[in-house]
């Protein structure tokens, strides 16, 4: 009876999820609500961890209750703890969920909503979860070892090497185009700025709380924080409407990216006790709080869709960012469906926590489903707006132009309405002096989630604090993600240049701290300023140039995988990892090849700058504009390098894995397998 | 009912801990070892030293 009644409950589940699935890509016209979404998702996720993350766990890596975690055998206290299972997918679901599965779907809501929401769902369930759940389970039966450590044993000391700079050079991607995303939320708005500025002395105060006043309490430290956050966010009003403090906070792009480097490089060199760690307990309870507010209001507001399943901008023409459907849509979304970065904290801290190897697959895999999750509702927030201000918002000048006449024009010709006065209306009921050209994703989805807060609480009266509420928690997020990544950067150069030169290796050394925080700095707020100055609005080139790096992060992982799965004999199965791994693989290359390659000078960074030095040769460009546009013209080179780069990257990895691959399928002689031996755990069920 | 409530409230409020760090001193402490222990500054330190060093946020 009860089998029958769980079999009944579970194609209720299915058909639910496939219901609402089919309403949102059968929908033509008529309109669509956010609740559909919700089911779609839910619905698929459920079935997807009952049955296929079942399937893994028990027919592919047969998990094994009885066998000793690493946290078991190693407890030291310290690194390794036993900890219980949701404690663990708390921590692990914070450390993976970062600006990505917000901002990506955002972008890619200018090709409509069903490309993005189908591919966050599906990515997630057959490949962003399947890496996350394999490499825990790998690196558990491997004492916790690294992604990196991992890749040298099983596949190569070469793949191992090709994984720590693939990893290097996506960080510093990923600190650039976060960043950009922070200056373009920020610029010219005196209230946000003066928020986000405010929580670095939040931070210090509370950083100096944990250090000398209450040690480690953290959670006395966190709501003093939380407090005087939210009413920085209040006083964020008074300071834009004052004239004499409203000039002081309201920054251009440059100097907001200068403002952001030298922060970059004060939180990479100053104690971590003082700055990083106080931000990024405050940043990881706002999150939680943000994300599960998020979800209630989705719920309670039941916003209708207005943006269509699919736009015109499919064909490769959209404004927000250039490139058609495939590839752009699978590189932009990469967080929330497949992300790359997920491998490093899986094989990071959360195999040193887990208690029994079992609790991998909540872990592994249902985290990732709670990170698609929030990209789901993130593709909602942005597609409740008004397709018309979802454009003015995220299209640059270059493209809609830098008035509202203009650009109202430019939208209405595209088959979007937009009035002019829609937008000054809107700008100043978020208390900002424009909406216009903020691209990056970062202030359209603020809006968006403004909209469904202050239809929860407040209404339109609270929609200005609501929105900087918004903006506070993206900023404040990425600039965590900002100060770990930097630090870690700078870990990485003193481990790899110190190689070489041994007195950088010191991390110790003030002086080896300095000069390779100011390496990994510079590097990442090159490329930031170089958005910064992109007539493009800089997310055109550097969003791609993050999600084809991300995704090769996935390639490389998804590699590693599937070699050790021919080497566990698990060749019937291999296709888990091996599916996702191709598809990666041909996203990534053709995503690559089309951004060095494609005629579109808005595509291809070699044909801008061949069109760009074509319009210098013309006389075209005017005499004060000539060093800029030659500053493009080398930054176009550059991204194309950095491009190329990559995909070398991932077809020398792929060189090495086929090879290892071809001694494992013949039967010849291959690294053996670095598992560590069965030690029996002391909770397994009848254990002495 | 009310205690009921209760309860879930602690343990709400333990896994908020828990997760959060507040409590990892406890569980320190908790745990048998020979030698002496860390004090509870130095266990901090220690501890933010280990999580950051390697990647711990991710995009």
């Amino acid at each position: 009876m009860t089998r029958v009644l769980s079999k009944l409950a579970w194609l209720v589940v299915a058909l639910s999820g496939a219901g609402a699935l089919g309403a949102i890509a059968l929908s033509r016209g008529e309109p669509v609500n956010g609740l559909f979404f919700v089911v779609a998702a839910g619905g698929t996720y459920l079935v997807a961890y009952r049955f296929y993350s079942a399937f893994i766990a028990a027919r592919v890596l047969t998990l094994d209750a009885t066998r000793a975690t690493p946290a078991e055998r190693l407890d030291d206290g310290r690194d390794f703890v036993p900890t219980n299972r949701w404690v663990v997918l708390g921590h692990h679901f914070a450390a993976i969920a970062g600006p990505g599965p917000l901002v990506g779907p955002t972008l890619a809501a200018q090709f409509g909503y069903l490309p993005g929401t189908l591919w966050l769902v599906a990515g997630a369930v057959l490949g962003g979860c399947v890496q996350d759940f394999v490499i825990l389970f790998f690196s558990l039966r491997r004492d916790g070892r690294s992604l990196g450590q991992i890749a040298r044993d099983e596949v190569g000391r070469r793949a191992g090497l090709l994984t720590m700079v693939s990893v290097l050079a996506i960080m510093i991607i990923l600190l650039a185009v976060v960043a950009l995303v922070v200056v373009n939320a920020l610029k010219h708005s005196p209230w946000g700025a003066f928020t986000l500025a405010m929580t670095i002395p939040i931070a210090l105060l509370m950083g100096v709380y944990m250090r000398y006043l209450r040690p480690g309490r953290v959670l006395e430290a966190s709501a003093i924080g939380l407090a005087l956050v939210l009413f920085a966010v209040v006083a964020g009003q008074w300071v834009a409407e004052s004239p004499a403090w409203a000039p002081v906070f309201t920054l251009s792009g440059s100097a907001l990216a200068l403002t952001v480097i030298v922060y970059g490089f004060a939180a990479s060199a100053l104690p971590v006790w003082l700055l990083l760690a106080p931000r990024d307990y405050l940043s990881a309870f706002i999150k939680v709080a943000v994300v599960l507010a998020l979800a209630g209001g989705i719920l309670l507001v039941r916003p209708t869709m207005h943006m269509p399943p699919l736009t015109r901008f499919i064909d490769g023409s959209g404004p927000v960012f250039a490139g058609a459907l495939f590839p752009f849509c699978f590189i932009t979304i990469a967080c929330g469906a497949v992300s790359g970065f997920h491998a490093l904290i899986s094989s990071g801290t959360t195999p040193k926590l887990l208690m029994r190897e079992s609790d991998a697959r909540l872990v592994g895999y249902g985290s990732m489903l709670m990170e698609s999750f929030v990209g789901v509702m993130a593709m909602v927030a942005a597609c409740a707006l008004e397709p018309g201000v979802y454009f003015a918002i995220n299209s640059p000048a270059g493209i809609v132009g830098a008035t509202a006449q203009q650009a109202a024009a430019s939208i209405s010709a595209w088959g979007f309405a937009l009035d002019p006065a829609t937008m000054d209306r809107l700008a100043a009921s978020v208390g900002e002096q424009t909406l216009l050209n903020r691209t990056g994703g970062a202030p359209s989805l603020a809006v968006g989630m403004a909209h469904i807060f202050s239809g929860t609480i407040g209404g339109e009266r609270l929609l200005g604090i609501w929105y900087h509420f918004a903006i506070m928690f993206e900023a404040l997020f990425i600039l965590t993600v900002l100060d770990a990544g930097t630090r870690v950067g700078r870990f990485m150069v003193q481990e790899l240049a110190g190689r070489y030169v041994p007195v950088i290796a010191r991390t110790g050394s003030w002086a080896s701290t300095l000069v390779t925080s100011a390496m990994i700095v510079g590097a990442w707020g090159y490329f930031l300023y170089q958005g910064v100055l992109d007539p493009l609005g800089g997310i055109n080139s550097l969003w791609p140039l993050f999600g084809i790096a991300n995704q090769i992060l996935a390639s490389v992982a998804l590699v590693v995988a599937t070699t050790i799965l021919f080497k566990m004999g698990r060749t019937r199965h291999v296709w888990i990892t091996l599916v996702p791994m191709a598809w990666l693989v041909t996203v990534t290359l053709t995503g690559a090849s089309q951004k060095l390659f494609h005629e579109d000078p808005r595509i291809g960074f070699l044909s801008q700058a061949r069109a760009l030095e074509q319009r210098i040769a013309d006389g075209g460009v005017p005499e004060a504009k000539l060093a800029e546009t030659r500053h493009v013209i080398f930054n176009n080179r550059l991204d194309a390098g950095v491009t190329g780069f990559f995909a070398l990257l991932i077809l020398l990895l792929l060189a090495e894995a086929a090879s290892e691959w071809y001694r494992i399928l013949s039967g010849k002689r291959t690294t053996p397998i670095t598992e560590t031996p069965y030690v029996r755990s002391r909770w397994a069920e009848g254990s002495s | 009912m009310i205690a009921r409530i209760g309860r879930g409230l602690v343990a709400v409020f333990r896994f908020v801990r828990e997760w959060s760090g507040d409590a990892a001193y406890e569980t320190y402490l908790a745990r048998p070892e020979p030698g002496p222990r860390l004090s509870r500054e130095a266990f901090y330190l220690d501890s933010l030293r280990r999580r950051y060093r390697g990647p711990s946020r991710c995009c």
